[in-house]
């Protein structure tokens, strides 16, 4: 096994702790809990007040915008990152580029803004 | 420590500001017409045209003073990015194409189109991405190319928001598009991996289509073929193409049949000969095949066509087969005259379909149809008119002395010094065609000059001034490139775009 | 050990993307798919790419499927599509000879070549920098230069494109201000 394998065994170990935590508690549950199921509890819970519709109702467009900015900034994070952790080693061309590059990208969130995109009305 | 001692080995890359000018002004051209479009008043919106247009044209200018310069070649990034003969002629080709579709979709023509400043952002943004396809010379360079005119592309097909034959039009390219995109870039892994270089001249080295490696080199080479055989709409990738041109708004639909075909036939002319050139046994039979096909299915399927766009839009997918052809033969005839061939018949044929969609979108100001049968008189009320579409017609079907007959000319003689059979096959096949192909262009122009107008309707058309110039510029250049073939700056043009610069 | 790393990889990656194909319900197809982008990731570190991992991770697993999952929700779930009607009879069984003709095309040329060294490939060539997996950050140290040396126009464009990614978006998204309220005649060229 090589070095950096050993290395990723504690995240290994942790994701197969969280699994069994997860499956111990829901499972000891499963068998403890009494189970009479009726319609009025299978009911989907919707702050106690009688559920209108499916739960799998239509959502807003504007979800949709938030999470592409989202996405868009992640990109940049992901862009930025290299970058960040050689900062001194491409000195100020790559500041430069950098700049240009988180410019742009400004210039887009301005746009979404003047058009009114970030309102949630 | 580890940080200090690889700090060294960076330097700061060269860039050629001169050479990069084209990519810059557009860049800021973009940028500026996004702030523009935010603080325009809506009725001063028509401004963003213009603006547009002068970006277009002041991309030219460098172009221009790069070419007038001198022939050397400039590299940059490690030869990944190159301005050379080349590219500069397609640089010109796109700027010019995107110049004439701004004035096709000025606010006179188009029935008031909304968005405006978008709209012509992402049309500028589009033929940013084909001005660096055309100078990209690494993986990586022609995929970020190829998205770049890609994406505003989907957009802008859908742009008639309300209308539910544009929203096909953009569900279908870009379900299409994406697709290809992704076979072509597990072609594109293939091949960095058994080459480990990103730079096509180095795959150029690696991929000779005989080693142990070459069951994954055929697949890496034919998978990117096929992402490519999708923007250039060659048979059997096809099927997005006539329901797309005629879904999107006209102009946009010339953009797409002409530049952006245009952008695909370069990407391919470049990996066919700098990435590919020992794999000839590989790529040969595909293409051919691949012409062959588009050549024959095009022209049936565009003779049965009622729909005038639908019609130019199949034509449009049989002479990409032509311009497949010399790149079919481009490893055993000589490269430099397939190359030329490609790169010239592109020049023509833009100016060729562009004045044609130009001609429809001027007719059906009048008729409000898109069917052949709508154009019957349109002599007699249009006389103008009539003598254009004749003319960009003929030159479509290759009569000489029009610009199309020489495109032809060229392709044909590409393909016969070859000297082999299977070259000479696909000759014949071609040459059938051509002849099947003009059944088509002449039905519509009996419809033109010999039939009555159909509703007796014979009040003249109203032409506006961007459509005159449009016709002009592109009637003047179908014409020019037929008549004078051996016209000194022509000639030079066309010799210049035969050699790649490394 | 490795071997084993790949073979629970390629495990997840698989189910994952069977889930997404197979799964009726377009929530579930999504959820699946990050099941292989994830197993996706676990072959980025076994491969010494870390960085890669973590951007899988944080963007694909994280954001791109987020929005799939607001695609989804905004079609509306709960409309039932007739998956069944199928205009060409001859699509789906071609569908299945073709895919199967590919695979077994892709695994052959692959194991054709598996005796060849592909990492001594383009060793000498003057494009290629090799990237130095003894180094604990050389995955982003090679990855930096890249972007900074070779690829800085590809990088710096990647800007505008994702700016243009928010035009249309917000142009598609946007409640038309009575602009395109009217009516337009399908008609038009």
């Amino acid at each position: 096994m090589s070095q950096f394998l050993r290395e990723y065994l504690t995240v290994f170990w942790f994701a197969v702790l969280a699994l069994l935590l997860a499956g111990l508690l829901l499972g000891i549950s499963a068998l403890v809990r009494p189970n009479k199921p009726t319609a009025q509890k299978l009911l989907a819970y919707e702050s106690g007040v009688d559920p209108i519709g499916d739960g799998w109702s239509q959502s807003q467009v504007r979800y949709y915008f938030f999470a592409l900015l989202f996405v868009i900034f992640d990109v940049e994070a992901v862009f930025i990152f290299p970058w960040a952790t050689q900062l001194e080693r491409y000195g100020t061309f790559g500041l430069v580029e950098m700049g240009i590059f988180v410019f742009v990208l400004l210039l887009g969130l301005v746009y979404a803004w003047r058009k009114g995109a970030l309102r949630w009305v | 420590m580890i940080s200090a001692l690889v700090a060294s080995d960076f330097a700061t890359p060269h860039v050629d500001y001169h050479a990069l000018a084209p990519e810059i002004v557009l860049g800021v051209g973009i940028c500026l017409l996004i702030v523009l479009d935010l603080f325009l008043a809506e009725s001063r919106k028509w401004l963003v045209s213009t603006v547009a247009g002068l970006i277009l044209l002041g991309a030219v200018l460098p172009v221009v003073t790069l070419g007038v310069i001198g022939s050397d070649v400039r590299s940059m990034f490690d030869g990944r990015y190159v301005i050379d003969n080349f590219s500069l002629v397609l640089k010109a080709l796109f700027l010019l194409s995107g110049y004439v579709v701004v004035l096709m979709s000025s606010r006179d023509t188009e029935e008031r189109t909304p968005y405006q400043g978008e709209y012509y952002t992402l049309l500028l943004t589009s033929i940013m991405g084909m001005v660096m396809m055309a100078s990209a010379r690494d993986l990586v360079s022609v995929f970020v190319a190829l998205e770049f005119l890609s994406i505003p592309a989907y957009m802008l097909a859908a742009w008639r928001k309300r209308d539910s034959k544009s929203n096909e039009a953009g569900m279908k390219y870009f379900l299409l598009g994406v697709f290809a995109s992704a076979v072509m870039l597990y072609g594109m892994s293939l091949l960095y991996g058994v080459t480990g270089s990103t730079r096509l001249v180095d795959i150029g080295q690696a991929v000779t289509g005989t080693d142990h490696l070459v069951g994954v080199q055929v697949l890496g080479i034919v998978f990117v073929i096929v992402g490519f055989a999708f923007k250039v709409s060659a048979v059997p990738f096809h099927t997005w193409a006539p329901d797309v041109y005629q879904g999107a708004p006209t102009p946009i639909t010339a953009f797409l049949s002409v530049a952006s075909k245009a952008a695909g036939f370069v990407a391919l002319s470049l990996l066919v000969f700098l990435a590919f050139p020992a794999a000839k046994s590989v790529y040969e039979p595909f293409l051919w095949v691949l012409a062959a096909v588009t050549i024959t299915v095009g022209n049936l399927l565009a003779l049965k066509q009622k729909n005038i766009v639908r019609m130019l839009a199949y034509s449009s997918v049989s002479q990409g087969g032509f311009i497949l052809m010399p790149l079919a033969v481009a490893g055993t005839g000589d490269a430099r005259t397939s190359l030329r061939a490609v790169v010239v018949y592109l020049i023509i044929y833009a100016a060729t379909n562009l004045g044609a969609f130009a001609v429809v979108m001027a007719v059906s100001r009048k008729t409000h149809s898109g069917e052949i049968a709508s154009y019957g008189g349109l002599f007699n009320y249009a006389p103008g008119l009539a003598a254009v579409m004749t003319l960009f017609l003929a030159s479509l079907a290759g009569i000489p002395p029009f610009g199309g007959w020489y495109a032809k000319f060229g392709a044909f003689k590409a393909v016969l010094e070859a000297r082999t059979g299977a070259a000479y096959t696909l000759a014949v096949i071609a040459a059938v065609n051509t002849v099947v192909s003009a059944a088509y262009y002449i039905t519509l122009m009996r419809e033109m000059w010999m039939k009555p107008a159909p509703d007796g309707d014979e009040s003249p058309v109203r032409v506006p001034r961007n459509l005159v110039a449009a016709l002009v510029i592109t009637g003047v250049a179908t014409l020019a490139f037929g008549v004078l073939p051996g016209f000194s700056g022509y000639g030079a043009i066309t010799g210049l775009a035969g050699a790649f610069g490394r | 050990m490795d071997i084993l790393v790949f073979v629970c990889a390629a495990a997840m990656i698989l189910c994952g993307a069977l889930g997404v194909v197979t799964l009726r319900h377009p929530v579930h197809a999504a959820l699946s798919l990050v099941l292989t982008l994830f197993g996706v990731a676990v072959l980025f570190v076994a491969q010494n790419a870390h960085f890669l991992a973590v951007a899988q991770v944080i963007v694909y697993a994280g954001a791109i499927v987020v929005l799939f999952l607001f695609v989804i929700m905004l079609l509306g779930v709960d409309r039932v599509e007739d998956l069944h009607a199928e205009p060409f009879k001859v699509q789906r069984p071609l569908a299945i000879v073709s895919g199967v003709a590919l695979a077994g095309l892709l695994i052959a040329a692959v194991v054709a070549s598996q005796h060849t060294n592909v990492a001594a490939r383009g060793a000498g060539l003057p494009g290629v920098n090799p990237v130095r997996n003894d180094l604990h950050d050389g995955n982003i140290v090679a990855l930096s230069k890249d972007l900074f040396s070779g690829h800085v126009l590809a990088f710096e464009l990647t800007s505008v494109l994702l700016v243009i990614a928010v035009v249309a978006t917000v142009l598609l998204a946007r409640r038309s201000r009575g602009i395109d309220a009217a009516p337009t005649d399908g008609q038009a060229t």
